[in-house]
């Protein structure tokens, strides 16, 4: 037996993943990477101490830049209700004060799942950064569920 | 010897532990298992090796897989290349019955996974659709179960006069060997462990208890 959910699931996973449907910028400014390091109660001077030598980025600092949309404009409406699933970020190279990060958002899995609360669809939304010299700093798989 | 026959790595989407971390927490903290088996959701990994972490360490470390059918999850061992041709591992609707034959037609051996779970369980979907006469063995005790559903796996399972094998079903590291299967003989690579359960000599742990001291 098949939910609702999953009718016409191959058809969505079809048509949208792999779709990029944004881009944004970020400037990446001391007071950004401390406000963030002390939201979270860093302690490591690495992140909180800008005359530290290594100063840089929390790791997780991506993370909490989105882009304007959160899926593309037209992407369906699977289920009738959802949930955050969480964020998972694979860190490239350490994030500077004074980078400018460009943000490629899209679409980069769809995928169902069954469990005790029954079928749910997660929808998986990926933004790839990358800096002023081009190099990929991190990857942020931001996961949707739905139901 | 004893196998924890139902772990997630962080190959599966909500797995927390990495493969080295679940061999550094069993020794660290003398879990009693001889081993486990990474039984990934949806999928099988035909990639990763772990035969240097098992010799490091000192443990069998095996794979299986975690498949989703119509009447709920299913782990299964002895996956080969024709399994993986027979259905759609990454489905959350393969039809049970033909999961467990394609998986004896290939000398696999498939076992429905938390059978008790409300609604969701194996005998849950019993009571709505009727039996599944290929069934043979069912994980009676899990790691992940709340309350009452071990136990009611344990009681459907002797009624339907069904082995059963336990495992953690853990998805981060301090989880693994809450529940696992006790074996006659020593296991030391998948073909083993189908036999083994083949055979039908084997029991299923809970040793979460001895992990809480």
């Amino acid at each position: 037996m098949t939910s609702d959910i999953t009718d016409g699931l191959d058809e969505v996973k079809k048509k949208w993943e792999g779709v990029e449907f944004d881009l944004a910028t970020f400037e990446v400014t001391e007071q950004k990477m401390l406000a963030w390091a002390e939201a979270l109660g860093e302690q490591d001077p690495r992140f909180i101490d800008p005359s530290h030598r290594d100063f840089q980025a929390h790791p997780t600092f991506c993370t909490h830049l989105v882009s304007r949309r959160i899926l593309p404009e037209d992407f369906p409406v699977l289920g009738s209700s959802g949930i955050d699933g969480g964020k998972a970020i694979e860190l490239h190279v350490p994030v500077r004060c004074g980078d400018t990060l460009e943000a490629v958002a899209a679409v980069a899995e769809i995928y169902p799942k069954t469990g005790r609360s029954g079928t749910m669809v997660f929808v998986v939304q990926r933004m790839s950064f990358t800096n002023q010299n081009g190099e990929t700093v991190a990857t942020v798989d931001w996961r949707m569920i739905r139901n | 010897m004893i196998l924890d026959l139902h772990t997630h790595s962080i190959r599966s989407d909500d797995g927390r532990a990495k493969v080295d971390n679940y061999c550094q927490w069993i020794r660290k903290k003398n879990i009693g298992i001889d081993g486990f088996v990474l039984t990934e959701h949806r999928q099988w990994d035909d990639e990763s090796n772990y035969d240097d972490l098992a010799d490091k360490y000192g443990l069998v470390i095996l794979k299986g897989s975690e498949v989703e059918t119509d009447y709920g999850h299913v782990l299964v061992f002895g996956v080969t290349p024709e399994l993986v041709d027979a259905f759609d591992f990454a489905r959350v609707d393969n039809p049970l019955g033909m999961v467990l034959e394609a998986a004896a037609q290939t000398g696999a051996f498939a076992a429905p996974c938390h059978p008790g779970r409300k609604n969701v369980g194996l005998f849950a979907h019993y009571e709505r659709k009727g039996e599944v006469d290929a069934v043979h063995t069912v994980e009676v005790l899990n790691g992940g179960s709340i309350p009452g559903e071990d136990e009611l796996s344990l009681s459907k399972a002797s009624e339907y006069g069904y082995k059963g094998l336990g495992g953690s079903d853990s998805h981060i590291v301090s989880r693994i060997g809450y529940r696992a299967t006790e074996f006659e003989h020593n296991i030391k690579d998948i073909d083993g462990l189908v036999e083994a359960l083949k055979s039908g000599r084997f029991r299923a742990l809970d040793l979460q208890k001895d992990q809480d001291k």
